[in-house]
């Protein structure tokens, strides 16, 4: 399969053309502007990687998991997630959905010591939290569909010391004091991959700013390996590695 | 224009989704899920690279009543985003995002028919390159109508279905309007904001299944509310623009042996009243409008045309995970009456413009189990036509794109 794979790749990825030069500089230049026009939703999107937003396995109480990747490593972005079932699918009566509350913070550290150390930055705070609820329900043995509310919020402040502000595409940026809030909606289905493995894709859609996202992930017992996708975002995908655990 | 006309036929083509969402028997509420996305880069022969991506996420719920009263709900999350596109359609970084809901209630008459009546209604957002708020887009549109629909079913062995649908709406567009008229009368706000766009669509299709072939006819039929036609004298008369649209589709999805074929064609042919004045620049003018060559040029007809579509993917089932898969299509626009342009904008008369759009698309498909799979996929697009005139939108152009694609479907 693999000799198969690299063969078709070759045929294809074959110097056609139609290739025309990639200008890295001026891509770069766009994504710095991007990032400048609204730095929240930049940081944003890295919240979303760790946003624990599918259902707890069925038959487990609560749930804790911690992003690493890209958000611990390399965004600084400490934090931790939990998750509580409320019911049980078909606890009280059959076909009543499971409930679980979802929440988590984070805070990065780099900012903090930025602010410590830095010769440049005055001050710099850059954390969020979110929280929530996800029901599911089983449609078949293998497919459970999960849907969901969370509300998101983050905060991002940054300012430079007097005559230490850098220059970002000709204009001085000393400072900005920015932030994000929304609702979400969140619609999404789950199959098993495997023993204990599980495949989900999700739509997480943001009431207020239109920001929205698709999820997608292979998780197992302790590791969540994921790939979001935020279309409207600076970095259109992000590789997510998250740790849980659920008992 | 086109977004409409691509939801138009997106509506008549979700008629056979809606149906293929079937009660099981045993329970009341039977959900009906399908999420797709699709991310790409795109590299074209001119320009940077970019990306793009295509969400469409449909959740619904299917409520047996009584064994012969069903309601059905659907709400659609489609999101376009940026991508080549065929010439004349939109700019390589527009983009749009729809939610769109629709209510059907279903009655069956017996073993062999079914009514369908139903209300929708949704709100849609376009966004330029120029990354202004969702909620400003130019082309920003609210929609609200009903169905009657009827299903006559024969030879339940091979999912025979015939359906005639009727479909009226009323298509609003908030933010509309005209720069053109507003640089040239800034005072007139009225003349330039006043539901330009705004129409009443009526559509009727007469559509086919069995044994995985389908087919249809779609008559759409748009009806301005304030927008005029403008005369060969460069003035909006009194006539107001009516858009009319006919289109054939077939195509059919088999197995045979290890592969796998589902190829479509379809035709179409989209008549309207309006006419265009072409401007050179801002505030030019001209004595002789019918001359192409002139800094402002009359041309009548210019947005009829007929278009031939079709794409063959073939999947080839190497294991039942595995399949590599290959895809031609092509779209081909043919205008009636409007000239080619050379460099300069100047319009040659005794010709037509011709649109062609080719895409040939290798992949790898893996099954992950009977309801998702993923797809790796790479497409080359050419893109050509003999208007040569590409200031604002390109005509001529080679391009890449590579990308993955997931669907859960249940």
């Amino acid at each position: 399969m693999k000799r198969l794979t690299l063969t078709f790749l070759a045929l294809f990825i074959v110097k056609s053309p139609a290739f025309a030069t990639i200008d890295w500089e001026s891509k770069g230049m766009q994504i710095a502007g991007e990032i400048i026009a609204n730095p929240a939703g930049f940081f944003y999107d890295f919240q979303q990687d760790l946003e624990s937003t599918t259902p707890l396995p069925p038959g487990k109480s609560f749930g804790i998991q911690t992003g690493l990747f890209p958000t611990t490593i390399p965004m600084t972005y400490v934090n931790g997630s939990g998750k509580l079932r409320l019911h049980g699918e078909g606890r009280l009566a059959p076909g009543v959905p499971q409930v679980d509350l979802i929440g988590g913070y984070w805070d990065m550290l780099a900012a903090k010591m930025a602010t410590k150390d830095s010769q440049t930055i005055d001050s710099a705070k850059f954390n969020g939290y979110y929280m929530g609820a996800i029901v599911s329900s089983s449609v078949s043995p293998r497919v459970r569909t999960f849907w969901g509310y969370k509300h998101s919020v983050l905060a991002a402040k940054l300012k430079f010391k007097p005559g230490e502000e850098p220059d970002f595409l000709g204009t001085k940026v000393s400072s900005f004091d920015t932030g994000f809030k929304d609702d979400f909606l969140i619609a999404g289905i789950e199959t098993p991959k495997g023993v204990s493995k599980l495949w989900s894709m999700q739509l997480n859609y943001g009431l207020k700013t239109q920001t929205f996202s698709s999820k997608v992930s292979w998780y197992g017992k302790y590791f969540e390996l994921g790939l979001n996708i935020f279309p409207e975002g600076v970095l259109v995908f992000h590789p997510v590695w998250n740790f849980h655990l659920n008992f | 224009m086109k977004k409409i006309l691509l939801s138009v036929f997106l509506t008549a083509g979700l008629a056979g989704r809606l149906c293929a969402a079937v009660a099981e028997d045993s329970k009341i509420f039977t959900p009906f899920f399908d999420m797709t996305m699709t991310e790409a880069g795109y590299l074209p022969s001119e320009g940077n690279i970019f990306s793009g991506a295509n969400i469409n996420t449909q959740v619904g719920l299917l409520s047996k009543v009584t064994q012969k009263d069903h309601i059905f709900g659907l709400y659609n999350f489609n999101y376009s985003g940026a991508g080549f596109a065929p010439q004349d359609s939109k700019q390589f970084t527009d983009r749009s995002m729809g939610h769109n809901f629709t209510i059907e209630y279903r009655r069956a008459l017996g073993d062999k028919f079914r009514v369908r009546p139903g209300i929708a209604f949704g709100h849609d957002y376009s966004r330029s390159g120029a990354n202004e708020a969702w909620k400003n887009g130019l082309y920003n549109m609210d929609t609200a109508g009903y169905q009657l629909a009827g299903d006559y079913m024969f030879d339940t062995e091979k999912n025979g279905i015939m359906t005639l649908t009727y479909l009226g709406k009323s298509i609003k567009f908030p933010n509309y309007t005209d720069l053109l008229r507003e640089f040239m009368d800034p005072a007139n706000t009225a003349a330039a904001n006043g539901g330009l766009q705004d129409q009443n669509l009526k559509q009727v299709s007469l559509r086919s299944g069995w044994n995985n072939f389908f087919g249809g006819v779609t008559y759409t039929q748009q009806d301005y509310k304030n927008q005029k036609v403008v005369a060969n004298t460069g003035i909006y008369g009194d006539t107001k623009q009516k858009d009319k649209t006919t289109a054939l589709d077939f195509g059919f999805h088999h197995k045979l042996w290890v592969f796998e074929i589902y190829p479509v064609v379809s035709y179409t042919m989209h008549r309207s009243n309006q006419n265009f004045m072409r401007y050179k620049f801002l505030g030019a003018t001209s004595t002789d409008l019918l001359n192409g060559s002139s800094d402002v040029s009359f041309i009548a007809k210019n947005y009829d045309y007929n278009e031939t579509t079709f794409s063959v993917p073939l999947d080839l089932n190497i294991t039942g995970k595995w399949a590599v898969g290959g895809a031609i299509s092509m779209t081909r626009r043919a205008y009636t009456d409007r000239p080619k342009r050379d460099e300069n904008n100047n319009y040659i008369s005794g010709t037509e413009q011709t649109n062609l759009m080719s895409t040939l698309t290798g992949s790898i498909r893996k099954r992950i189990n009977d309801v998702a799979m993923v797809r790796l996929f790479y497409s080359l697009v050419v893109a050509s036509s003999n208007c040569k005139f590409e200031k604002y939108m390109p005509y001529n152009y080679t391009g890449n794109s590579f990308g993955l694609s997931y669907q859960l479907s249940y």
